[in-house]
């Protein structure tokens, strides 16, 4: 009786674990894997498909991508045109029933960047706005896991909080720097919303999507600018090439004012597994020591 | 490494592309046009930019349109160079093709240059994302499918004139086939072929299909009937075996080589038309062996061969 007893009691526990075994769900940049999960806590596991140093404007899902996705209970993206090529492969996802919940345009719109064309998806970049993404996240992971929903929602309030501290920390960091070198040159325009968040001046030599390449009038826009304001560094970014970053440093070179590199960035995805920059928060801190560094001495 | 829908999608797509594209393959190889189909894939540039610029929109059918515009002037214009008899064939189609190449990035330049007109939604489709369309059969599958038909039907419909204005287009001329009009429709249908493979699999996948199939087939086929059906075979097992390659083995053998790399799918696309290319060389390797093997050890002994073997003249 008492061995029949417990083996009912084991069978309901197995039962109960295996129902409470963590949702999967996919999302695709490193930065919104992060995010999700933070949300998510041990409820939710977050599979990122773009992996740390490929560029998100060019990647294209791959077969085992596919499958994952298919499988996927919802899927989690950045939006606003940040993944050029999944775009309509989203769209079709969601056509099919799985939910598809683009980060960026949970944002409300008047808190995004836009040029005349469209919006920068570079959101990621001032932890304020993307903490505005945080509660669209509780919703939909409470909607594929009810039982969740409160744990979705504490976490996604506490994940805030320490979103708007670490923005603070940051913009009060930038202030240290001397203010007539207060600007951020970089190989693409991934910085805005981190120059919106920090006060530092922001320029990219490719626009705000990497398939565009630079031509000479856009390099040499930069040169003046650099030369005239003699800011004292320039910067790489992870998952671009280096080779129109050193023209601009060449060309300002020529022009009598000697630019150093700063060091390199993450805009588009995040670090290695040890390099310091392999979560959201890493990356951002890494970005501000590397900018503080590049442009904080006084010549 | 399990079978799922994705790959079941990813395969026949591949195989009826590879199919539909080694038909009219055999009959280019054999006129000496192989390079068209990678000609068409740069010449398409210009296409897509007017048809952007005249329909103001980035839908697939005014794209394709123009695409398969501009790849049907590229082979009226090399033809018109080549019967001029002034320029070597590969000649006419190389200035035809990079020339409208280079006018199709300035007219990008000028007409869809903030607009963010993508050359790649026409030239490097996707086989992975296909069965994301699927309900359950993707579009794409019966697209290649009614291509493949197409060209089997044309094949069987033109290809005993083909192939006399293939092998002697003097003679064909002089037996009144219309030889200028059979190559310029050999080359539409290739225009034709080429685009439309392109949206779907990607230029790679096109390109090889094109060229490979039919330079394997060639290598031991002696009439053109068999030449077409053995480089279906060669398409079919490229397509499958490529597939299976890039899904479980290459990945696998890259875990082991390399474990920091991860071990996730090859583009499929790519490694069918590689192993094609090695199913290519394999059988060049195969039949030098044969050949050595079998080659006449003295004058004595190929005579004796000689009423036997109807063919020794290919040694």
């Amino acid at each position: 009786m008492k061995g029949i007893l417990n083996f009912l009691v084991i069978a309901v526990c197995a039962v109960s674990t295996m129902v409470a075994q963590p949702l999967e769900v996919v999302a695709t940049t490193g930065m919104v894997a992060d995010l999700v999960q933070r949300v998510g806590g041990e409820r939710i596991i977050v599979r990122p498909m773009i992996a740390p140093g490929l560029d998100p404007h060019l990647y294209k899902p791959t077969r085992d991508d596919v499958a994952r996705l298919l499988k996927a209970k919802a899927v989690f993206s950045n939006g606003l045109g940040l993944e050029g090529r999944m775009e309509d492969a989203l769209r079709k996802l969601s056509l099919r029933g799985t939910p598809v919940v683009s980060l960026g345009e949970a944002i409300p719109a008047d808190k995004l960047l836009r040029d005349e064309t469209a919006p920068d998806p570079h959101v990621w970049m001032s932890p304020s706005t993307w903490a505005l993404a945080l509660p669209a996240v509780a919703e939909a992971l409470g909607r594929i896991d009810p039982a969740g929903l409160d744990v979705f929602q504490r976490n996604s309030r506490q994940a805030a909080g320490e979103f708007v501290d670490l923005e603070e920390r940051m913009k009060s960091r930038a202030e240290a720097i001397p203010a007539n070198q207060r600007m951020l040159v970089t190989s693409h325009d991934a910085f805005g919303y981190f120059g919106r968040a920090t006060g530092i001046e922001v320029v990219g030599i490719q626009g705000v999507n990497t398939e565009a390449e630079a031509g000479v009038a856009d390099m040499n826009r930069i040169v003046d600018l650099m030369v005239a304001r003699r800011v004292p560094a320039i910067f790489f970014e992870s998952t671009l090439t280096e080779k129109n970053v050193r023209a601009v440093i060449e060309g300002c070179e020529s022009r009598g004012h000697k630019v150093r590199v700063g060091g390199v960035l993450y805009a588009d995805s995040l670090g290695a597994p040890g390099s310091g920059a392999e979560t959201w928060q890493g990356m951002l801190e890494h970005n501000m020591a590397t900018i503080e560094k590049g442009l904080g001495t006084q010549k | 490494m399990e079978w799922t829908d994705v790959d079941t999608w990813i395969v026949t797509a591949g195989v009826l592309t590879a199919v539909a594209c080694s038909i009219p393959g055999v009959f280019l190889l054999l006129n000496r046009q192989s390079m068209l189909g990678d000609a068409i894939s740069h010449a398409v540039l210009p296409g897509l930019a007017i048809a952007f610029f005249l329909s103001g929109s980035r839908d697939l059918v005014p794209l394709l349109s123009g695409a398969i515009l501009a790849g049907i002037a590229t082979t009226l214009l090399s033809e018109a160079i080549r019967q001029t008899g002034r320029v070597e064939p590969g000649a006419a189609l190389g200035v035809v093709f990079t020339t409208l190449f280079a006018a199709g990035l300035v007219l990008v330049r000028l007409v869809a240059d903030e607009v963010h007109l993508d050359p790649a939604c026409v030239l490097y489709g996707s086989l992975e994302l296909a069965v994301l369309d699927g309900n359950p059969v993707p579009p794409i599958v019966w697209r290649m499918a009614a291509l493949m038909a197409m060209n089997l039907f044309l094949a069987l419909l033109f290809g005993k004139e083909l192939q006399s204005v293939a092998f002697d287009e003097r003679h064909a001329t002089a037996c009144g086939l219309p030889t200028k009009r059979l190559r310029l429709g050999l080359t539409m249908a290739t225009a034709v072929t080429a685009v439309l493979a392109f949206e779907s699999v990607g230029s790679i996948l096109t390109i090889a299909m094109l060229i490979v199939p039919a330079a394997t087939a060639f290598l031991f086929c002696r009439s053109v009937p068999g030449m077409l059906l053995v480089a279906s075979l060669v398409a079919t097992a490229g397509a499958l075996a490529g597939h299976l390659l890039a899904i479980g083995p290459l990945p696998g053998l890259f875990r082991i080589l390399i474990p920091s790399v991860g071990g996730s799918a090859w583009n499929s696309a790519g490694v069918m038309a590689a192993t094609t290319g090695l199913i290519f060389f394999g059988t060049l390797f195969g039949a030098a062996l044969i050949r050595y093997g079998n080659r006449p050890l003295g004058r004595k002994n190929r005579d004796r061969n000689q009423p036997v073997s109807t063919d020794s003249s290919a040694d």
